[in-house]
């Protein structure tokens, strides 16, 4: 029974003051699909996100999860949500096992359910540190606390902000490993990135954000005799546009 | 997919359990590096010489006039830095938006970090109350009612941090400013301070309506604790409608 | 939006009232013995306190309204509703001291009015400087800010009164003697039609400015 999937944003507008950020946004993610939302900074993802995620209640539009219109996220939908942010938003002066430890307490006495801290930290390779202060880790390993902190809650929907940004080759390799087999779980994927190459090779659907609306999509389903060449050449037409 | 289970928690949901851990993972924090208690109580005795100086020169048949003014500004002094220290250090690391996101009683959060403000408020109350006294000898009421001054304290600061901590949150989340902080935290948290000072004069005085003053100054923390926690989750996230045509 | 000119009326009714009042106060009605014609301050006087505490109440609603319903409109209910507490409670301020120190030479009193007022001027003036120049979505903290202030003002003034008994002093707190309310009512009706034409102005300002800033960015 799904709380989160599908995700759907329908005609989402949102000010700032008397700035609009974001313009008769459609947005829809399904179980087991990697959707892209690629823009230069200041298109509007990251409020976007914020939207998704419930931080900001937008101003028109609807916000459909699992079917059902929401206009708050209950708790029930927030269990069923990871989020790495752009920001790691890590408690520096506990370790990596205690970060995910809050976490994961508070989740269960609101009777949610999680991974085994060990089994994450471990897909996450970071066993070996994991005692160790997160205000000694570096940026990348930093990332990946968060993402293992988000794997914690064995999302529904995971959302991604600019999560390949800090990372170096190996990272990157691992984190699109890691994307890959929440998406053969069957976990929605909502990933906001600047890196058409990444996007290209991940994603299911790319959509370009620009200037608040969606000025432009991609699908990988779309193109026939799936060449994967042939779906990497439109998302990077559709980057350089 | 999801694995979210029924509340298997008291009849009050999550609450208490979740204020309860944050709680422990502020104090936790705290107890690692004592910047906060440190900074706060270092602050307290600077302000509390600065009255000294400057009201060194009165004679002790005015101190209880003085001491409750000194005290409860004091408290107000305090009380905005520690809760610009406790929220910056959410800001900078962006973890209250964390909370936000994870599902944690909103009210969890608010109940939390009004404890915590509160303990390290009353950390400096230790220090303050005596330096009163030993400053101000007319002020000794203070010391000979250890009870009553005790709740006194308590009820004040308790007041204060329900109010403070709702605004403090709030600005915290957004790029919010610092200098609003102050300019908002004063005006709103007067009718506190009022009510202290009217119950520490009548301390100090001997004045036989104490109690009452002190029941008056519980049902007025009570208001503000049901005003702040009924607020706390619009200010923060805002409410929501499903569809805004 | 086609409307009743209600603004308009207002400011009319407004422009009637406040000469006739003028005269009912200088002219019809007599000098009172222990205050002298100071004391005429007062008929103007009160009709501001009244206003300002109105409109605190006014924008305390407004604001429960604005949050929980995030209505646009009560949004600007609330700022205009600060606004005029502000222009009110500043008038109320300025004018009590004069009077209070041309009738017996005391400006500030430490009245439970008069403490009241101050405090829920400053609550206000914070509320309005939020607004103003808060961040994105701190229009929610201002909001809350109002709650609270409308929420405090009967606290405050049962705190100070409180205060004052336990410290009884011989104060004589101005109060009205029946046969001087005749020449209340015009300078109350006056002022009222006034201030809230203004607010009403001041709301449509405030919602048109909205709509223009946002269509400015399409």
């Amino acid at each position: 029974m799904n709380a989160v999937l599908p995700l759907e944003l329908r005609r989402v507008t949102h000010w700032f003051g008397s700035h609009r950020v974001l313009r008769d946004v459609d947005l829809h993610v399904e179980s087991g699909e990697i959707v892209a939302l690629m823009g230069a900074n200041g298109a509007g993802k990251t409020t976007l996100i914020n939207v998704v995620l419930g931080l900001i209640s937008p101003q028109r539009g609807e916000r459909c999860l699992a079917g059902a219109p929401a206009g708050e996220l209950s708790r029930v939908h927030r269990a069923a949500i990871g989020w790495v942010a752009h920001s790691p938003q890590l408690y520096p002066r506990l370790d990596a096992r205690e970060n995910l430890e809050l976490f994961v307490r508070l989740r269960a006495a609101a009777g949610a359910r999680s991974a085994p801290i060990d089994e994450v930290l471990v897909r996450m390779g970071l066993t070996h540190e994991h005692d160790q202060p997160v205000a000694t880790f570096s940026r990348g390993m930093l990332q990946r606390l968060a993402l293992a902190r988000a794997l914690c809650s064995v999302p529904e929907l995971l959302v991604l902000d600019e999560p390949f940004t800090a990372l170096d080759r190996e990272g990157r390799q691992q984190l699109s490993r890691i994307l890959n087999d929440e998406r053969t779980r069957g976990a929605g994927i909502l990933l906001a990135t600047h890196d058409a190459e990444v996007a290209s090779m991940l994603a299911d659907r790319v959509l370009r954000l620009h200037g608040g609306s969606i000025v432009a999509q991609v699908s990988r389903s779309e193109l026939t005799g799936t060449h994967d060449e042939g779906f990497r050449a439109r998302v990077m037409e559709l980057w350089t546009n | 997919m999801s694995l979210v289970g029924r509340d298997k928690t008291s009849s009050m949901g999550p609450l208490p359990r979740q204020a309860w851990l944050l709680v422990l993972h502020d104090l936790r924090q705290e107890l690692r590096e004592r910047e906060i208690v440190s900074t706060t109580v270092f602050f307290t005795l600077v302000v509390l010489v600065m009255f000294g100086l400057s009201f060194a020169s009165l004679g002790t048949a005015l101190h209880p006039l003085i001491a409750p003014g000194l005290l409860w500004l004091c408290v107000m002094f305090v009380g905005s830095m520690t809760l610009t220290r406790i929220f910056d250090r959410e800001r900078e690391a962006d973890t209250l938006r964390a909370l936000l996101v994870a599902p944690v009683e909103r009210l969890a959060i608010y109940l939390a970090k009004a404890t915590v403000t509160l303990l390290v408020l009353l950390a400096c109350m230790a220090l303050l109350v005596p330096g009163l006294v030993v400053l101000f000898p007319g002020a000794s009421a203070l010391a000979t009612n250890p009870s009553t001054t005790i709740a006194l304290v308590v009820l004040g600061c308790l007041g204060y941090v329900a109010v403070g901590t709702l605004f403090a949150a709030g600005l915290a989340t957004g790029s919010g400013k610092h200098v609003l902080l102050a300019v908002v935290l004063y005006p709103v948290t007067s009718p506190v301070l009022l009510f202290a000072l009217v119950a520490t004069r009548a301390l100090l005085e001997h004045h036989p309506r104490v109690m009452t003053y002190l029941g008056q100054m519980a049902a007025v923390d009570v208001l503000l604790l049901v005003l702040g926690a009924w607020l706390f989750e619009p200010v923060l996230v805002g409410v929501g409608r499903a569809r805004v045509p | 939006m086609t409307r009743a000119p209600v603004a308009p009326l207002l400011f009319g009714a407004a422009l009637v009232l406040l000469p006739w009042s003028v005269v009912r106060v200088f002219l019809d009605t007599p000098i009172e013995r222990q205050m002298g014609t100071a004391q005429k301050i007062f008929y103007f006087h009160l009709p501001m306190a009244w206003i300002c505490m109105a409109f605190a109440v006014v924008c305390g609603i407004a604001a429960v309204v604005e949050l929980r319903r995030r209505s646009v409109v009560a949004g600007a209910v609330a700022v205009a509703s600060a606004e005029m507490v502000l222009i009110a409670g500043l008038g109320m301020l300025i004018s009590g001291p004069i009077w209070g120190h041309a009738t017996w030479g005391r400006a500030w009193t430490w009245d439970a009015r008069q403490v009241s007022a101050a405090l829920l001027w400053l609550i206000f003036a914070s509320y309005v400087l939020v607004r103003r120049y808060g961040a994105a979505g701190s229009e929610r903290l201002a909001a809350a800010l109002a709650i609270f202030g409308a929420a405090e003002v009967p606290v405050i003034y049962y705190a100070v009164k409180v205060w004052k008994t336990t410290h009884p002093t011989t104060d004589v707190v101005g109060s009205l003697p029946p046969s001087f309310w005749a020449a209340l009512w015009p300078a109350l009706c006056a002022l009222s039609a006034l201030s809230l034409g203004l607010v009403l102005v001041r709301v449509r300002l405030e919602l048109l400015a909205q709509q223009l800033e946002r269509q400015a960015d399409s």
